[in-house]
């Protein structure tokens, strides 16, 4: 029972990073912009909330800036897609690759030159002595409040999508743009809504990332998660609710590969970090009959 | 009925009409590289470091020296491979991200190989050429699960080369740390020194790999311009719909222009591990740590349509990662400041050129 | 007047779309504006809808100038408009289509409230249809209504409808009519835009008549006559035009040849992602002879023809080209068969974009041996040449080969089309909506193209929606409805309700 719950709160931790950015990916893809670049976007509000945090010893603070680099990335990338045009999935690698160097680059900057390895402040945890006591329930509860704006996020995007007008529109934007400029949404302010939102979204799990869960930085240590949840939005089909479901099973791959590592001692550590990445690829391969792509996920929108 | 107008066009001579569509190209490269180039001399400046030196260092470190211009070359002909293998996947609009992956399975499967095979002391007449097919043959295969996830289930081939490419370090590193191959001694891990019948050399300090480099472009150039199998694949890239309609084989083609890249990718790897290295070590795939899969995409982005131009941008690619290195290690400047750079240059020309195309 | 429109200007690129057009609608009254394809209708009221914005000019609204900049303003002036292909979203039901972007209580679903909203207006209106359905799954006739209410729901008080005959069928347009007479009737004026002069004779109470992007004058119903009318819409003088806005072409007798050059035998096939497949359709078609095939769009008919194209998608059934069977060949060996055809959507599924003519010239043709070196390399010389001789036969316009196919005209791509289906020899010609968005001239230029292969002993199989074209033109007409042939009319036996009639399955 012991070992269930503590798998459970890891899986939840682990589980925020992608349910975050699957989220992110999802309310984006919902208007027909594809943030691929997310890992980038974690990459470098990885380095830069992680910086933020521990030299103002704020654990807010670094969120924050996550926050904000993630929507930064996300205006830019926008604004660059519909203004000029230019194809989604370039832009997104080269913002991918921009986004890699940018993390490195600051981190080099700013702790190269202190030498001394930054130690964020602790975010506060939800729980308390009672709720640790519950089995199982606890690994869900007696979490960061960052889980819990995780949690919060999901209801809300759930609700947003599928409870309120203004959600039906965004969701028509991503079936067929035209239609719904024609009814008179506005596309375009949409768009940079969702993909700023979105992007922030992924900051904010970039953060989390260093903060909370490595407690430290290091060159690429966002993993391919980025890339992994754009695997996880297209299981969810799109929907909020099974974001989390798919953040879940694929955290729980990774905390598992983990184990694997130290239970098995002979059994190379590799092919146990293996796992995560084909398991992406496997069940890419299963739900391909129920996936329902926003038919305009990839152009950009212009009347003329 | 048939009013063309000839005349009018005709009157302008040949090379007028040359300059005129090359202008708009001349454009956007000035404006990226004179923009991009601003903006680090800014940022070298804030950090406090002498901005001509910097400059100086970036641009010149290949050609002060045949040192200079040794290690340029060096880092070309992968990044050449690299290139090619994202560009010909990339003019069917498919990215074929995982050239990086690619290459480093190619490397590893000729490393294992030569190492199975060193008791059997073959003439490197004979085992070269069977490393190098093997390291294409990995990165073909490779590449072709990610053609086959597209054909079969719609996956996107951006995020199944990635994954791939985490694969594909993994593997990396489990062959450098197994019983059979690892090098007790180095510190790092990597495999044992691969036997002298498996090795390539150098004439005046330069890799026999620029070989099959050159041979590669003019390969590729052909392929590209003059194929039925290149017809198809621009075809594709131009509009799927009426190339499929007018009976070119998606599929086929789809697999044939990834399990080509794939086989570059590798061949690129194998050369590495043959020529410059001599064993599989982790981290060959890189250089300062960069990537060469993220530079050959990067390379790609700056060419745009023509695949003679690719080398061209390899090399002014590889002088500014001569003058990055050179940068680190004399002035202390991170060397992804120029990989900033490059991502910047790229990102303005890809913009430049949609704005342009767009006007038209 | 309800709409005054002065001085209205809009430029596309090195194109003049409306030059200084001075437009007025009056308020209750059905309002046609017609003119020829390319003439500049719809970019007008487009700009009244504020879907475009126009470079100069001024707009007046009820005696009120104003600005619109986007549809969100023409909605709140109480225009409304419903576009030509349909503006629906496919996955939504009709309420969530009628609701989507309307103002008030924003963050919440009233779905209840909306639909009783919704209901009485269909009421009012004598429109009905199901509400929860996908759209995806109604026809084309209903999509409209669909969309007249999405527009009254938002308070409009003016309707423009673009080209809405475009997908109905005769029996369905005199719905609309008794529609369109009972918004009249509520006090909502209708704008009604075409490019059939039959339709603007029957319907509207003034027309006016724009001629590549100028107004040609306005005719009250009581003054409007076809000849007039004709004078107004064309300059050419020497194409005789047809009240559908047609150019006059005779067919003349030509013999049949003695066995089909095309036998369609119990032929079923898969429906795609939208349409509905086909099933065990039967017909023969001669040399020498155009065979039309009517039906609306969704049909099956797109089914029936990539089958002919891509035998691997035939479920069951036979093909035979001249006799032989072409189940289980792929398209190019097709092809080599002497079968050529035109696709529906000119760009999108016919050209190759971004490259050259020669490049778009070879595209079908890349198989054959005469193009090919050593099976391998591609004979630029001999592409090039194929490329010229398609461009002088077929008066492209253009100086050269090498030029990039976008930069044509929608005639001209589609000439390139055509021309490229007669590179090699061919017995069979399977052409659809080839005449879709063209002018007056290149329409007759096909027109007389299909006589003249059907003069040399060819066949022809023309699938068009446009009624009026293959009433002129063909020898006989099929009608297919849901997947299934439903009759083939001789030409002495062309009815246009009755064809209508077997088109929409009554």
């Amino acid at each position: 029972m012991e070992a269930i719950t503590t798998f459970i709160s890891q899986t939840v931790v682990y589980a925020t990073v992608y349910t975050l950015v699957t989220l992110g990916i999802l309310i984006g893809g919902r208007a027909g912009i594809f943030i691929i670049f997310g890992e980038g976007i974690l990459l470098t509000s990885a380095s830069t909330g992680l910086i933020v945090a521990s030299s103002t010893q704020n654990w807010f603070l670094g969120f924050l800036m996550g926050a904000f680099v993630g929507g930064a990335a996300g205006l830019a990338f926008i604004y660059l897609h519909e203004t000029y045009k230019v194809n989604q999935f370039l832009l997104g690698i080269i913002f991918f690759i921009l986004g890699a160097g940018l993390s490195d680059l600051i981190y080099k900057l700013v702790i190269g030159v202190t030498l001394t390895p930054p130690l964020a402040p602790p975010t506060p945890v939800v729980g308390g002595k009672i709720l640790s006591e519950i089995p199982i329930l606890s690994g869900f509860l007696n979490q960061s409040v960052v889980v819990y704006f995780m949690y919060a996020a999901i209801l809300i995007a759930w609700w947003f999508y599928y409870g309120t007008k203004v959600g039906l529109e965004t969701r028509a934007i991503g079936e067929n743009p035209k239609v719904a400029d024609v009814v008179g949404v506005n596309v375009t302010l949409r768009r940079y809504l969702v993909t700023i939102i979105g992007s922030i979204l992924i900051g904010i799990a970039g953060s989390y990332l260093a903060i909370v869960v490595i407690k430290t930085y290091s060159s690429g240590m966002a993993g391919g998660r980025g890339f992994m949840a754009i695997g996880i939005t297209i299981f969810a089909s799109w929907k909020p609710q099974r974001a989390l479901l798919g953040g879940l099973l694929f955290a729980a791959v990774e905390v598992l590969s983990f184990t694997l590592q130290i239970a098995a001692k002979n059994f190379p550590y590799q092919l146990a970090l293996m796992l995560p990445f084909l398991a992406v690829l496997l069940i890419m391969m299963i739900f391909k009959k129920k996936i329902e792509f926003p038919a305009s996920v990839g152009d950009p929108y212009s009347r003329e | 009925m048939a009013i063309t107008p000839k005349a009018a066009v005709s009157a302008r001579s040949g090379g007028a009409r040359t300059l005129s569509r090359a202008l708009p190209g001349i454009k956007v490269y000035g404006i990226a590289l004179s923009v991009s180039f601003g903006v680090i001399a800014v940022i070298s400046a804030a950090l406090g470091y002498s901005v001509p030196e910097v400059l100086r260092t970036l641009v010149f470190s290949s050609f002060r020296s045949f040192a200079g211009l040794k290690s340029t070359i060096k880092i070309c002909i992968p990044l050449l491979f690299t290139t090619y293998a994202f560009f010909i996947p990339a003019k069917m609009r498919f990215y074929n991200v995982g050239a990086w992956g690619q290459m480093l399975i190619g490397g590893a499967m000729a490393a294992v190989v030569a190492l199975l095979l060193a008791d059997w002391n073959l003439p490197p007449v004979v085992l070269i050429p069977l490393l190098l097919l093997t390291a294409i043959l990995a990165g073909a295969a490779l590449a072709w699960v990610a053609a086959y996830l597209k054909a079969q289930y719609d996956i996107n081939p951006i995020v199944s080369t990635i994954m791939l490419n985490f694969v594909a370090i993994q593997s990396v590193s489990l062959i450098c740390t197994a019983r059979g191959f690892m090098d007790p001694t180095g510190g790092h891990p990597q495999t044992k020194l691969l036997p002298s019948n498996a090795t390539l050399g150098f004439v005046a300090g330069i890799p026999y790999s620029i070989l099959l480099a050159a041979l590669t472009i003019l390969l590729v150039s052909v392929l590209i311009n003059r194929t039925r199998l290149g017809y198809e694949i621009n075809a594709i890239g131009y509009n799927p719909v009426a190339a499929q309609s007018y009976g070119i084989d998606f599929r086929k083609t789809l697999m044939l222009s990834f399990c080509i890249g794939g086989a570059l990718a590798g061949l690129g790897g194998g050369l590495e591990i043959l020529n410059i290295h001599n064993r599989l070590l982790v981290g060959f795939g890189d250089i300062s740590g960069l990537e060469f899969g993220a530079l050959g995409i990067l390379a790609t982005l700056v060419v745009g349509e023509n695949p003679m131009a690719v080398p061209v941008s390899c090399f002014l690619w590889s002088v500014l990662l001569v003058g990055a290195d050179r940068l680190q290690r004399t002035m202390q400047v991170p060397v992804e400041l120029v990989f900033l750079l490059q991502a910047m240059i790229v990102l303005l020309i890809v913009i430049t050129r949609a704005k342009l195309s767009a006007k038209r | 007047m309800l709409v005054e429109m002065k001085s209205i200007r809009k430029v596309f690129g090195e194109v003049v779309a409306l030059n200084d057009v001075d437009f007025s609608i009056e308020k209750g009254r059905i309002h046609g504006v017609l003119g020829e394809n390319g003439a500049g209708k719809t970019t007008l009221m487009n700009i009244l809808y504020g879907y475009y914005q126009m470079d100069r000019g001024e707009i007046k609204f009820d005696g009120r100038s104003v600005k619109i900049h986007s549809p969100q303003d023409a909605i709140r002036l109480g225009i409304g408009m419903v576009h030509q292909l349909s503006t629906l979203v496919p996955e939504f039901t009709a309420v969530e289509n009628i609701i989507l972007g309307t103002e008030g209580r924003r963050l919440s679903f009233s779905i209840g409230g909306e639909r009783a909203g919704i209901l009485k207006l269909c009421e009012e209106v004598g429109l009905s249809f199901p509400l929860q359905v996908k759209v995806r799954e109604l026809p084309a006739g209903i999509k409209q209504k669909i969309e007249i209410i999405r527009a009254l729901y938002r308070g409009a008080r003016l309707i423009i409808l673009d080209e809405p005959t475009t997908f109905l069928v005769e029996s369905e347009f005199e719905q609309l009519l008794k529609s369109v007479k009972k918004l009249i009737d509520q006090g909502i004026t209708v704008i009604f835009i075409t490019h059939k002069i039959r339709e603007v004779l029957k319907s509207c109470d003034i027309v006016t008549v724009l001629r590549k992007g100028k107004i040609e004058g306005q005719i009250d119903r009581s003054e409007m006559d076809r000849e007039k009318l004709v004078k107004m819409m064309f300059i050419e003088k020497d194409i005789k035009i047809t009240e559908s806005a047609l150019p006059r072409v005779q067919l003349p007798d030509c013999p049949r040849s003695a066995s089909p050059v095309l036998s369609v035998q119990n032929l079923s096939v898969e429906a795609g992602e939208k349409g509905v497949g086909v099933y065990k359709v039967s017909f023969d078609l001669y040399g020498g002879e155009i065979l039309g095939l009517a039906s609306v769009s969704g049909n099956g008919v797109k089914e029936l023809v990539r089958a002919l194209i891509h035998p691997s998608l035939v479920k069951e059934g036979d093909i035979r080209v001249k006799g032989e069977s072409i189940r289980g060949l792929s398209t190019l060996e097709v092809f080599a068969r002497g079968v050529s055809f035109t696709p529906e959507e000119r760009v999108q599924e016919g050209i190759l974009i971004e490259g050259t003519i020669k490049e778009n010239v070879l595209l079908g043709h890349h198989g054959e041996q005469r193009f090919l070196r050593h099976n391998l390399f591609i004979n630029w010389e001999e592409a090039g040449k194929a490329a010229r001789k398609t461009i002088d036969e077929y008066g492209v316009y253009t100086p050269g080969e090498d030029f990039l196919i976008k930069r044509l005209s929608g005639g001209n791509i589609q000439k390139v089309i055509i021309g490229r289906a007669f590179v090699s020899p061919i017995c069979l010609l399977v052409t659809h909506n080839p005449t879709v968005g063209l002018d007056i001239s290149s329409v007759e230029f096909i027109f007389r193209k299909l006589v003249e292969i059907r003069g040399h002993g060819d066949a022809v199989l023309w699938v068009n929606e446009d009624l009026d074209e293959l009433m002129m033109l063909s020898d006989r007409i099929a009608v297919l409805h849901r997947g299934e042939l439903k009759g083939i009319f001789q030409r002495d036996q062309f009815d246009k309700y009755q064809i209508g009639l077997a088109m929409i399955g009554a």
